[in-house]
Formats: structure tokens, C-alpha cells, sequence
């Protein structure tokens, strides 16, 4: 299966969230639909790893939750990044950054 | 504060489990709807687009199972499932809990108790500065069970302050309980003692109030009449009053003394058990007497060991001056440690024994553990079908592991609660016999340090406990997570157990045996060298012998009206009914302190021998039951002639040889008492009679007559016809109407007496026999235990062997053979053990009988009776075994 999601490099699932939360504050479905979306559908996630992921930024303070009312009148708890979250981001971005070029390298130089 | 945060979320979890559970049903239903709704707009039904999301998110059930077990609090949270179902299941089996907590709280108790003490008494670090540095002097003879004493001439000081290059300070503080009063204080005995100019200052101790004793106190002979208390002194009598200082107070007999502060909170003086309230310089100057108590702080860098090498030099320039008397050239000097304080009575009586009894102790917990393993083993097997149905129900292995360590590290931290509690009641049980030792009779020492747990022993005692937990629990929780579910359940009605844990459980018995062989062949050593003290031959009757100490100090008695009112006495005394005879004497065997000095006999003035010292009434031989070889008894005619003494066999051997000392003269030099010579006429010879050791041969002994030398004896002894305790009170009356003045300080029988000097040897031939005991009967409960668990295992295979003809006495022998095995494979191993254990204890204990295998044989002999006991009723319930019913119940 073509779509079957991919297994995330560790800890790159954090890194997607808070990247799409440096957006705007969203939902649990927000965030999956958005990670979807723009991936093409290449990262499909479960539930259990979405939350758990969710779970422990919050417990590290880099983002926090909200309970608002949804579009279509239900409640969910919506995730805003905090300053911490924000630089946080920054820096794994920039990590990330390193890293990929460094893999592209080495992989074109043979 | 990302912890703290992740805390305070946890924490939310744990105690608002309801809110926070629907609040996580809430949010992962919303988004799993959110899902089944997009799917719906793409035109499934509602039921077809839920089961996609499902299959595609993940259910509700499990996604909140895994954010759930992610969080720290998930681990609290199954951590105290376990414990709940580790105390349910300890509820269902109230026997084995009740064994198993038992056998726990006596190991963890025993050692509690003896470790209670030993903190209290040996490692308690003094409160001063750089207790590390401090050592205490003392002198010692060479060859004499005495460790030394803290006490030195004016001359051995000053030759030790000049000659050492090793100490940066010496410390003079010499030590006794003397009794304090003043105005409106009422008479107490306290520790406190005479300390050099430096004393305070060397050791680091501040004033709490007012100003400490300096140098300037302290001249060449006299000192400043003022004292200093400590501070729990100033609390307890003077309720924290500043007005303290500047107050009277009196010590011993001496003139008042004025309070001119007070020692920093804390500060206890030299010993834990013996903490000193009241010091007050003392005067140095020439004295003949050995007096001066000598610490002294090592200057840094100088380790013990250079300090004895230098100091063991500068010592010979104190004994080997021109004159010295050859006792005193025989003296050779001690350093030892002092920062966790100096030898008290206490501390001499109890050390050795508190290492015995640790090393005991020690032993027994062992035995504890192995038996409680032993247990839990079998349990473990019991319980394989359970672990069998929850590892297919999916529990990790590790989980299963960490519910079987829950279980029996609960049953350990039971145990060691209960085990705390009697620990608590045994050292006060043990309080008293320390307290009836001599030299500690009546002294104020601090007893509560050694039965009060503080926090070194509660920490030791969890140590312990958590230790012996993990060390039951260990293997049986190994085998119980290795079970293999298939294997267990086909087996399940069944009990199966594999060869190895069949082992392992046999070598859990015999090793309870071996160690118990090992406590039990110490005890009977013990007991047998207690039973060897106690039948010695004293030379004197020590039944029907009541002792009375009096106190002539307050009295106003002088030596020279002591005479009439004293053969008052007797002949009152003598006039009871029951009493036979009454006498005095200036000291009583085996009381403690003695007196001796160096003898001449007539003809051999190159002779010198070295003879104890008892000034004694008439009667005296006659109350005590020592007979006479030779001459005779003091009478009331001696009393104006002159000076007449008895001596005793050693002492006729060692002065005169094989000369009839009968009306020849001996003359003793540096009498203790009176310093001086005096020659007497020795009118007559008797037994030897222990002096003031029991272990000690008798030394030759002089007896004066104590009524013609004019001495006060505080020592009246009582012969009696009937039990010497129902003459007490009637010898009570008499003397408060013969000596109004004089107190009695204490009535004891001569037995009660001889007991107070071997305190040590009872305590530990009394606590090594019930360790021993108690080691048999935890061996007995484990091999017992073993033993009915395998007939039990073994019902279907007894059926068959019956059914096939074999009869109940071949059953029988089967069992009994099997526990036999077990018990002689823990005696192989245990003898050894034993026998190097015996080896050990005789190397501490330096008078203890030779190492023989006695006590290893007789050790054994009990072993195997306590063996067949155990197996005899597992073996009669698997000889009742019905072979029909055995063989039905598959």
C-alpha cells in the first residue's frame, strides 16, 4: 500500500506539531488533517501517537491546551505553542536543516 | 519548570482520575468523530465511516490505554495495584503470611536490637572539632584482660607534653561520676571531671553562655575555684536561667564551686553513654598518683600509627626512672582512636560481646531470608497456574516479576515493623543486664542512647528489611516470570515443578541448616564456657552469701570509732534467726575494685612478690566458707597486740616456698592505702579464694586485720541458714539501728554478685542460645515446610507406589529419607563453617575453652532430632495417603 503512512524518525512527529501549531492554535484532528494534507499523505498517524505526542509537549511546556467549542458546536481542546514551544521549534528546525543537508551529501557523493 | 509542570499534570491524574479519564474520552472521541464525519461528506454511512476511522486511527479503547500508560503516574498507578493485590493475596493465606512476617520481624528485630547498641555505643562521633584527630592515652599491662586506663602521673605528663613531636594538642580530662549539689539543688550523681586549660579550646567547644575554663584557671597547684555545665545540665536544673552564672555548686565533699558558663548545646563531653554535665579545672602539680586522664590531637598529617611508634619511645623515659617500682617498669602505653569517644565501663564491658553478637545476628537474618525464600518458593509453585492465566492474558514478564518482588518485599517492610517494635522491647530487656554489671552499678549512664532508635538505625533496619526482601524474593520471582504458559497450563492440575527449582529449594534447607548448625555450635560454646564460670571452684561458699556495701562518707565515722559500733553490728547481725554468721571486710570478692603492693618475707629479701590486699574482721574465713590449712583466726586480743595478717596458699608458696610461714613476718611496701610500709606476723594460712576475677587465677592474697590497723570496712558479708533474700530486711533494720548515719548503698547475694562481674559472658551466652534456638526452629519451619509441600506434590505417586504394595512404613522412609538427605548435606557444609566460626570467636574472647568439636557434635546431634521432629508429620500425613483418592483426584 502506496499510502500506508510511514514510520516517523523519532521524535520528528514532536517537531511536526509544533511546527503546524506555529501556524494557529488547533485541535487534535486539526493537527493530523493539516500533517496529512501537506504531506500529501505520506504521514498518517493514529490516534494513540498523536496524543501521546500531544501529551508529553504539554507536560514539557512547549505547548499549552485549551477547551473552546469546535465549528460544528462540539468541544476540543485546542493546543497553542508557547514561547517555549516557539523556540523550540526554531532550533529543531535548524537541527533538522543540518542534518538533511549532511545526509544529501553524503548520499550524492558517490 | 518542565518537571514541575509534568508533576503537577500527573498529580491531576492520579487523584482527579474521573475528570481527567472523560476529559481524554472527550478529546480522542471528538477527533475519531471529526474523522468518521470527513468520511461521512465522502458519502459513507455513519456505521461504515466509523469502522474505517477505527481501523485507520486506531481505537478509542487503545489510543487512550497508550497516552494513558505513557505518564509517570501510570506507574504509580499499577505499582499500587500491586501492592493492593500483594495484600489481598497475603490476606488469603493468613498462616503463611503469619510464618513469614514472624520469622522476618525476629531476624530484623535481632539485628535491630544489637545494632541499636552498637551505634550508641561505638558510633557515635564525638560533637567536637575534627573528631578524626583525637586519640585517647592509656596504660596498660601487658598480659592483662584490662584494655588500659586513662590516667597518668604529673611526671609521665610532662615528659609526654615535652618529648612528643606527634600531638599538636594534649588535653588533660579526668573522668569519674561524683555527686553535685548546691542551693536548691537536690543531690545528683553526674559525670563530670577536672579538665586542663586547654581542654575546651583543643576540642572546639564554644560557650552557650558565660565563658569556658581557659588556661588562666588553671596554676601549679590549685586551681580556680569555678566550674562550667553543659547545656542540657543548665536546661534540666536551672530551666535555661541566665542567672546561672555566678551560682554555687558543690562537688563531692569539696568547697563550693562558682558556675562561670555554660557549653554549647551539643556538646556531651567524651562518651555518648556517658555524657559529662560538669566540669572544673584541675590543679597540676607534682603528685605521686597516676590521676591525670590524657586525650591528645593528633597534628595533622601524623597518623596512628606514627603517634604509637614515637610515643612508645617517650613512654620508656616515663617507667625507666632510677627508682621505679618493677610493677611500674612493666607498663607500656595505648593510643587508640577516641573520636567516637573515649573507653568507658560501658563500652569495655560491651564491645567485644556486641561484636559477637552482631556477627550472630547477622547470621541469623541470613537464616531468615533463606527460609522465607524457602517459602515463597513453594508458594510460587503453587501459584504457577495463576502466573500461567495472566502471562496469556498478556501481562509482561516483567510486570509478573514486579508483582512477586511487591509481594515479598511487603511481607519484609511487615516485618520490619513488627521487627522494630520488639527490637525496641529486647533492648530494654538488655538494658537491664548491662545495668547489673560492676563498675556500672549506680553510675548515670545514659542508657536511652543504647534502646532509643535515631535515624542511623531506622535507615539501617529499611536497608536491611529492603535487602532481605530483594534477596527472598529474588529467585522465586525469577522462576515465577519464567514459567511457560502452555507447560503450566497442561500441568495445571497438577502441581509440576522443574529438577533445578526442586534443587534450589533443597539447597534453601540445607543451607538453614548449616547456618543454623553454625549459631547453634557458638551457643552451646558459649553456654558451655558460662556453666564453666559459674562451677569454678572460688574458694569460698558462694551460696547463702548476702553482701551489704555501706556508705561511710556523710557518716561522721572515723576509722577509730568504727570498732566498737562494728562488733555491735555482728553480734546483732549474728542474732538473727537464719543467720549464722556476720563479717566485715575492707573489699568483697568480685566487687571490683581491689588493692595490691608488693611483699617481703622474712628471710628472702631479694623476694618480692606482688599480693592482693583485703583487710578483713574476724570471722571473716568463717562467713565465706574458706577453710584454714594452717594457724589462725584473727580474735578480739589481737586488737592491741601487734600487727597480725593471714595469708592464703599462693601467697605462702610464692613468699616463703616450702617454709612454714606460721609466725614469720611479711612486710608489703607501697600499700595502697596508707602509701607507706608496715610488716606483720602471719598467724595463720587458708584457701585460696578468688580476689576480684573469676577468670583470673587467685593471686596470693594478704589479709590484715581490720579491726587492729584501725581501717573502716564498707563491706559486710552474711552467712546464711536459709535463702539469704529473707534475712534482707531484718539485716536492714539492724544496721539503721546500729549505724544510724550510714547508708546502705546496696544489698545483693554473693550470686547476684559474681553475675554482675561475667555480664558480658551472660549476655552472650543467654543471646547466642535463643539465636540458636530460633535458628533450629526457623531450620525446622523450613525444612517442615519443604517437606509438606513436596508430599503434598508427591499424593498421585504415593498413591501409585501403595497401590502397587507398598507399605506405609516404606512411605514413611521415603520422606524421612528425603528430609534426612537434606539435613546431613546442611551438616556437611555447616561443620566447616561451624568449626572456623568457634575459631573466630576464640580469637575475641581470649579465655574461652579451646576449639573442640564438642559443641559442633552436640550442635548436630540436635540438628538431626530437630529434623526427624519436622519430617515426622509430612511423612505420616503421606503414609495416610488413600491410594484410591490419590488417584481419583487427577
Amino acid at each position: 500500500m502506496p499510502d500506508k503512512p510511514s514510520d516517523l524518525v523519532q521524535g520528528t512527529l514532536d517537531m511536526l506539531i509544533l511546527k503546524t501549531l506555529a501556524l494557529e492554535p488547533m485541535h487534535g484532528y486539526g493537527i493530523s488533517v493539516r500533517i496529512e494534507q501537506i504531506s500529501k499523505g505520506v504521514f498518517r498517524m493514529n490516534a494513540g501517537s498523536l496524543f501521546l505526542a500531544i501529551q508529553r509537549l504539554e507536560r514539557g511546556g512547549l505547548i499549552d491546551g485549551e477547551w473552546k467549542p469546535t465549528e460544528n458546536n462540539r468541544r476540543a481542546r485546542y493546543y497553542t505553542l508557547t514561547a517555549k514551544g516557539r523556540k523550540r521549534l526554531d532550533s529543531e528546525t535548524r537541527e533538522w536543516g543540518r542534518q538533511v543537508a549532511a545526509i544529501a551529501r553524503i548520499l550524492e557523493a558517490s | 519548570m518542565p518537571w514541575l509542570r509534568n508533576i503537577a499534570i500527573g498529580l491531576r491524574s492520579l487523584f482527579r482520575k474521573d475528570q481527567v479519564d472523560r476529559e481524554l474520552n472527550e478529546e480522542l472521541g471528538a477527533y475519531l468523530e471529526m474523522a468518521a464525519a470527513e468520511k461521512m461528506k465522502q458519502g459513507m454511512s455513519p456505521k461504515d465511516a466509523l469502522r474505517a476511522v477505527r481501523l485507520e486511527r486506531g481505537s478509542l479503547d487503545v489510543s487512550k490505554e497508550v497516552v494513558r500508560s505513557a505518564g509517570w503516574e501510570s506507574l504509580v498507578e499499577t505499582c499500587w495495584q500491586d501492592l493492593r493485590f500483594g495484600l489481598r493475596m497475603l490476606r488469603k493465606s493468613p498462616g503463611f503470611t503469619a510464618v513469614a512476617i514472624v520469622t522476618l520481624a525476629l531476624g530484623i528485630g535481632a539485628n535491630t536490637a544489637i545494632f541499636t547498641m552498637t551505634n550508641g555505643l561505638m558510633l557515635h562521633t564525638l560533637p567536637v572539632r575534627d573528631p578524626g584527630q583525637l586519640v585517647e592515652l592509656l596504660h596498660h599491662y601487658p598480659g592483662e584482660p584490662e584494655p588500659g586506663f586513662n590516667g597518668f602521673s604529673w611526671d609521665a605528663y610532662q615528659i609526654i607534653r615535652d618529648g612528643n613531636h606527634v600531638f599538636s594538642d594534649l588535653i588533660v580530662g579526668a573522668m569519674n561520676f561524683f555527686t553535685v549539689r548546691g542551693d536548691k539543688l537536690q543531690p545528683q550523681t553526674v559525670f563530670g571531671g577536672g579538665v586542663g586549660g586547654t581542654f575546651f579550646q583543643a576540642l572546639g567547644v564554644r560557650a552557650a553562655a558565660g565563658r569556658l575554663i581557659g588556661p588562666e584557671d588553671v596554676h601549679m597547684g590549685f586551681h580556680a575555684p569555678v566550674a562550667v555545665v553543659s547545656w542540657s545540665f543548665w536546661k534540666s536544673r536551672f530551666d535555661l536561667d541566665p542567672a546561672v552564672i555566678g551560682k554555687k555548686i558543690v562537688v563531692g565533699d569539696d568547697a563550693p564551686l562558682t558556675i562561670i558558663g555554660v557549653t554549647q548545646r551539643g556538646f556531651y563531653g567524651l562518651s555518648y553513654e556517658a555524657q559529662q554535665d560538669i566540669w572544673w579545672p584541675v590543679s597540676l602539680g607534682p603528685s605521686p598518683g597516676w590521676g591525670l586522664g590524657l586525650l591528645a590531637r593528633l597534628k595533622p598529617g601524623v597518623s596512628l600509627e606514627q603517634a604509637r611508634t614515637e610515643m612508645a619511645v617517650v613512654f620508656q623515659r616515663v617507667v625507666n626512672v632510677p627508682d621505679a617500682d618493677p610493677f611500674v617498669r612493666r607498663m607500656k602505653l595505648r593510643i587508640e582512636p577516641a573520636g567516637n569517644g573515649v573507653t568507658t565501663p560501658l563500652s569495655q564491658m560491651l564491645s567485644t560481646p556486641l561484636t559477637v553478637l552482631m556477627a550472630t545476628v547477622g547470621l541469623l537474618l541470613l537464616l531468615a531470608c533463606a527460609n522465607l525464600a524457602g517459602l515463597l518458593l513453594a508458594r510460587g509453585a503453587s501459584r504457577q497456574h495463576e502466573m500461567a492465566v495472566r502471562a496469556c492474558l498478556g501481562a509482561p514478564r516483567a510486570r509478573l516479576l514486579r508483582q512477586t518482588l511487591t509481594e515479598s518485599l511487603l511481607l519484609s517492610l511487615l516485618g520490619c515493623a513488627v521487627g522494630i517494635f520488639l527490637a525496641y522491647f529486647a533492648a530494654h530487656a538488655l538494658i537491664r543486664v548491662f545495668a547489673s554489671g560492676r563498675f556500672i552499678m549506680g553510675a548515670p549512664v545514659h542508657f536511652e542512647a543504647l534502646t532509643n532508635p535515631d535515624a542511623h538505625v531506622l535507615l539501617f533496619t529499611l536497608a536491611i528489611a529492603l535487602l532481605t526482601g530483594l534477596l527472598c524474593g529474588a529467585v522465586p520471582a525469577m522462576s515465577a516470570s519464567k514459567t511457560e504458559p502452555a507447560s503450566a497450563l497442561q500441568q495445571a492440575s497438577r502441581i509440576g515443578e522443574s529438577k533445578s527449582r526442586r534443587l534450589f529449594g533443597k539447597s534453601l534447607v540445607a543451607s538453614q541448616v548449616a547456618l543454623s548448625l553454625v549459631l547453634m555450635s557458638s551457643a552451646s560454646l558459649f553456654l558451655e564456657y558460662l556453666s564453666h564460670l559459674r562451677n569454678l571452684n572460688l574458694g569460698f561458699e558462694r551460696n547463702n552469701l548476702l553482701l551489704v556495701t555501706l556508705d561511710f562518707a556523710q557518716s561522721g565515722y572515723n576509722a577509730a570509732q568504727f570498732s566498737r559500733p562494728s562488733q555491735e553490728l555482728v553480734m546483732r547481725l549474728d542474732a538473727i534467726p537464719g543467720v549464722s554468721s556476720a563479717t566485715f571486710s575492707s573489699v568483697s570478692p568480685m566487687e571490683g575494685p581491689g588493692a595490691s603492693s608488693f611483699a617481703f618475707s622474712e628471710g628472702h629479701p631479694e623476694k618480692r612478690t606482688q599480693v592482693s590486699i583485703n583487710y578483713v574482721a574476724p570471722a571473716y574465713f568463717e562467713t565465706y566458707g574458706t577453710p584454714f590449712l594452717a594457724g589462725r583466726d584473727f580474735s578480739a586480743g589481737d586488737q592491741a597486740g601487734s600487727p597480725v595478717a593471714i595469708i592464703n596458699e599462693a601467697a605462702a608458696r610464692d613468699c616463703f616456698g616450702n617454709e612454714n610461714p606460721i609466725g614469720k613476718n611479711i612486710t608489703l611496701s607501697h600499700i595502697t592505702l596508707t602509701k607507706g610500709e608496715r610488716t606483720y606476723e602471719v598467724v595463720g594460712v587458708v584457701g585460696d579464694a578468688k580476689y576480684n576475677d573469676l577468670q583470673q587465677a587467685t593471686p596470693p592474697t594478704i589479709y590484715p586485720d581490720l579491726l587492729q590497723q584501725g581501717f573502716i570496712g564498707s563491706q559486710l558479708a552474711i552467712r546464711t541458714r536459709i535463702d539469704p533474700s529473707g534475712v534482707a530486711g531484718a539485716v536492714r533494720q539492724t544496721e539503721a539501728a546500729v549505724l544510724k548515719t550510714v547508708p546502705i548503698v546496696r544489698i545483693m547475694t554473693m550470686n547476684e554478685q559474681i553475675d554482675s562481674s561475667i555480664v558480658p559472658q551472660r549476655l552472650i551466652a543467654m543471646l547466642s542460645a535463643g539465636f540458636g534456638a530460633l535458628g533450629a526452629m526457623l531450620a525446622a519451619i523450613g525444612l517442615y515446610g519443604l517437606l509438606a509441600y513436596t508430599v503434598a506434590g508427591r499424593t498421585h505417586e504415593i498413591g501409585v507406589r501403595m497401590a502397587l504394595g507398598a507399605a506405609g512404613t516404606d512411605v514413611i522412609r521415603i520422606v524421612l529419607r528425603d528430609g534426612l538427605w537434606m539435613v546431613c548435606a546442611g551438616l556437611a557444609i555447616g561443620a566447616p563453617l561451624a568449626f572456623w566460626g568457634i575459631r573466630v570467636a576464640t580469637s575475641l574472647i581470649p579465655d574461652l575453652p579451646v576449639a573442640s568439636p564438642l559443641p559442633i557434635v552436640v550442635a548436630a546431634a540436635i540438628m538431626i532430632a530437630v529434623g526427624l521432629l519436622a519430617a515426622h508429620l509430612p511423612a505420616r500425613r503421606a503414609m495416610r495417603v488413600d491410594p484410591m483418592v490419590a488417584l481419583r483426584c487427577d
